[in-house]
């Protein structure tokens, strides 16, 4: 029933991009509280501020976290929304669903909620939007007990999520839709009982594509590589250059390497200088495949700008493997997390706390040596710090060059 | 009628019951894939199987209703399967060749947009807004919806050198990958804070509200056992209004948005990079921001006329120069472009060559 | 040390930084170590039961998760008082 007139955001019903507006009305044709929204949105581009206030305690008995607590400054004049808080519903890996399976979502929502939602949030979970304090323990009763989770919030670990990769796609390095199950399960806890400084993202990518954008979302990367050489299909390379592709001008000359070479008839790869940028591999997808050993490379510390600016994840460990039960990636974690634990001021991330305490120290607490691969260049300013045993250590190779007379530098 | 027993930790369904049949038989043994057009493409395995994806728009906030017809839709289809992507669009998986073209018609009838794949533009990742967050200082929903019905040819049909990945994050927070799309708008306060000294004691925690501040703006006011805020300092971030309730950034006549070009989070190619800013204001115009969206749009169009095949938007500049940029695009190079946060020493040009 | 005496310790810990400091869980298992010597993992454990039941909550706010004792407001909505 149509409670409001809501002349301005009429507005962006128009136009042939699905509406968000008309999605409100839908869900407005049968719920109070999805109306009020609807006049409380007005209310918003009318006089150009929000009334949202500051997220407040809400949850379920036990938990810390996946509620998070919405309330408005204009309860009396919008009842429906003076309580609206957002339920964070795990997804399944790489957001494949049923039908059966999204009906159940919907209905129980329907009863206890808006029936307003977001598929999915920036996160990854399956978001409901605007639900009552006195509805969440029933709300995570219903859910629950059909199998379906709560993500994370607060300072947690937030809840994982990756690409499609095996699911349907032939570039992935590793199963992230299985690591991503397998991680979320591993980690329930830290899910769902915030017990860290701030939050924690693990974002999973099979390749350099990275599709789930963790290179820059997530406080740890884990993106897809290999080790061994691209094998070529010249017969499907051939057939790339009959159906009009330029290989020299698209392929040759946009490598970054430089390591391929095509005469008109044979495409070559020098596949000791290739850096696994995919570039040549999503443009001829039917012609090369890469080959050997595969895994992911580590990266860490990535962020939004709050508080001193937007960081990218830095590469910390070049190469592991990724295969089930995950032992080695699930030690590193843990190893991550109680240097951060240690380290870190309440609110900070992970990245931050690397720049106070140096990457000497996150590197030796987890048991990385340091390796060119880590780095884009080495320090340009000799302020340094040397330890007593560095120095013996420099001390103890010349004493073996002065043994063997060669030097080792 | 009584609850049912409440569950912990057990974390998703296994994603494997969500999986259709060819998937099942195939996975992780995909051959190639090719884009029939932005809302098809189709993936082959190495059995010769075939599954076909039919992508579909969404504006993200979804009634249930409209979930519950995705549902008709892949059970009429797509035997019930179907997903949704990291831009939040929908993605019809079909198995049978024969159930391709009466799903687009189908989907075409009932109204729903597709496209998206490929060179062009896809759903914008966005933020939540006046829709429901307390730190928005413009509603992200109604931005991109302007914004993609300008920009809905390059979604269904026209193709562009490159992907151009477009985001909108409605504070500084960014909770979207803002800072590192080719194109992205960013809501921005540009006024000091207020404080309501009177409730400052009993909600904030001193030390935290210090802290928050990345410019160090922030100090100690013992008189009114609150704290004062340096205005030469401030660049309006709003990291302690989040952590301190009474601390008010909200002005709807000086809010205002800024936008960023030049980022990406791929490798291909060039390493993923940062999104720079281009454009330091325009006001806060709602419901459809109409200077905004002709800002992207002018921005898309002139990227689409110079950039060679395969260029992202970021690789583009690098290659022709920012200077360059500025003059292509006309657009007004302000001090708001020179940073003076803390990156000031790392992109200013340190040699005399470049573009008149 | 009993299980209930470890938890009153635990509760008068929260209690003694109530409206001066956000204890994190984990500044409630090291302090509580630290007074009492109990090993953290038992700490942890005491604590967790007490959230369970509703004796202590995690509370949100200021961008940072936080452990405290429940209002009455907050034991009325899940059913532990009247």
């Amino acid at each position: 029933m149509k409670k409001y007139d809501t002349p301005l955001i009429d507005e962006l019903e128009k136009g042939p991009w699905p509406s968000f507006v008309t999605e409100m009305k839908r869900a407005a044709k049968n719920n109070e509280m999805a109306n009020d929204a609807l006049g409380h949105l007005e209310k918003c581009y009318k006089t150009r501020v929000g009334y949202w206030k500051h997220g407040g305690i809400v949850g379920v008995l036990g938990y810390g976290g996946g509620v998070i607590g919405r309330y408005s400054e204009l309860g009396d004049e919008f009842p429906g929304v003076a309580h609206f808080h957002t339920v964070r519903i795990n997804q399944p890996s790489g957001f494949f669903y049923t039908s059966a399976a999204l009906r159940e979502i919907c209905d129980i929502w329907d009863k206890y909620g808006s029936g307003l939602t977001n598929v999915h949030g920036s996160t990854g979970d399956l978001v409901l939007l605007g639900t009552k304090t006195e509805a969440l323990e029933a709300v995570f009763a219903e859910y629950s007990s059909r199998g379906w989770d709560l993500g994370g919030s607060g300072s947690a670990l937030r809840t994982p999520s990756c690409c499609v990769g095996p699911g349907r796609c032939e570039w992935t390095n590793y199963d992230t839709l299985d690591l991503s199950y397998a991680l979320t399960q591993e980690f329930q806890d830290e899910i769902h009982r915030p017990t860290f400084a701030y939050k924690f993202k693990i974002k999973m990518s099979g390749c350099a594509c990275d599709c789930v954008a963790s290179i820059a979302r997530a406080d740890m990367s884990i993106i897809g590589t290999w080790k061994g050489n691209i094998e070529v299909n010249q017969d499907e390379v051939k057939n790339y250059a009959k159906k009009g592709m330029d290989i020299n001008a698209e392929i040759v000359n946009m490598c970054p390497t430089q390591c391929i070479s095509y005469d008109g008839k044979e495409l070559k790869i020098n596949n000791a200088e290739c850096s696994r940028c995919m570039h040549c591999i999503t443009r001829m997808t039917k012609a090369l495949r890469p080959t050997g050993e595969r895994g992911a490379t580590i990266c860490i510390g990535s962020k939004a700008p709050i508080v001193v600016g937007s960081l990218l994840s830095w590469v910390i460990v070049p190469f592991i493997k990724v295969e089930p039960p995950y032992t080695e990636l699930k030690d590193l974690i843990r190893k991550i997390w109680e240097w951060w634990d240690d380290n870190a001021k309440p609110r900070e991330r992970i990245g931050e706390v690397i720049e106070m305490k140096g990457m000497r120290s996150f590197l030796e607490a987890i048991g990385q040596s340091p390796i060119p691969q880590q780095i884009k260049e080495p320090r340009k300013d000799p302020f340094m710090f040397y330890t007593e045993g560095d120095i013996a250590a420099f001390k103890a190779k010349e004493a073996e060059e002065k043994k063997t007379g060669k030097f080792k530098f | 009628m009584a609850l049912p027993q409440r569950k912990t930790d057990i974390g998703p369904p296994h994603y494997k019951q969500f999986l259709p049949p060819v998937i099942q038989k195939n996975y992780g043994k995909w051959k190639y894939h090719e884009v029939i057009d932005p809302g098809l493409m189709v993936h082959v395995a190495e059995s010769g199987d075939k599954l076909w994806t039919v992508r579909v728009a969404s504006p993200r906030i979804l009634a249930t209703d409209t979930i519950r017809e995705h549902c008709d839709i892949a059970e009429k289809y797509c035997g019930g399967f179907f997903r949704y992507t990291t831009r939040n669009n929908v993605e019809f998986l079909v198995s049978d060749e024969k159930q391709v073209e009466p799903l687009k018609k189908d989907l075409a009838k009932r109204g729903f947009k597709m496209g998206g794949i490929g060179a062009g533009i896809s759903n914008v990742v966005h933020t939540q807004g006046w829709v429901h967050c307390h730190s928005a200082c413009t509603d992200a929903s109604g931005l991109v919806k302007a914004m993609m019905d300008e920009l809905m040819p390059y979604f269904e049909s026209k193709r562009l050198p490159s992907k151009v990945r477009l985001a909108v994050a409605c504070c500084v927070n960014m909770c979207g990958a803002v800072h590192c799309s080719d194109i992205a708008v960013v809501a921005v306060h540009t006024k000091v804070p207020v404080i309501k000294h009177e409730d400052f004691k009993n909600m904030c925690e001193l030390p935290t509200v210090i802290g928050s501040c990345p410019t160090r703006a922030i100090s100690p006011d013992p008189a009114n056992k609150s704290v004062k805020i340096n205005a030469e300092k401030c660049m309006y971030c709003g990291n302690c209004f989040t952590v301190c309730p009474p601390i008010s950034i909200k002005d709807p006549d000086r809010d205002g948005i800024a936008i960023v070009v030049g980022g990406k989070v791929s490798s291909l190619r060039t390493s993923p990079k940062f999104s720079k800013l281009v454009i330091p204001y325009i006001s806060n115009e709602p419901p459809r921001w109409p200077k905004a969206v002709a800002a992207i749009k002018h921005i898309v169009e002139v990227y689409a006329k110079h950039a060679r095949k395969h260029e992202r938007i970021g690789e583009w500049i690098d290659r022709i120069g920012w200077e360059r940029f500025f003059s292509l695009t006309g657009i007004d190079f302000t001090f708001q472009c020179i940073d003076d946060f803390t990156f000031m020493r790392d992109t200013m040009r340190t040699s005399a060559t470049f573009k008149w | 040390m009993e299980m209930t005496e470890l938890q009153n310790k635990i509760f008068a810990f929260c209690e003694a930084a109530k409206g001066k400091k956000k204890l994190k869980e984990k500044d409630i298992i090291n302090g509580v170590n630290a007074e009492s010597g109990v090993d953290k993992d038992e700490v942890k454990k005491a604590l967790r039961e007490m959230i369970n039941v509703g004796r202590l909550m995690y509370s949100y706010g200021g961008g940072a998760s936080s452990v405290e004792i429940p209002s009455e407001e907050y034991l009325r909505e899940k059913g532990l008082i009247k």
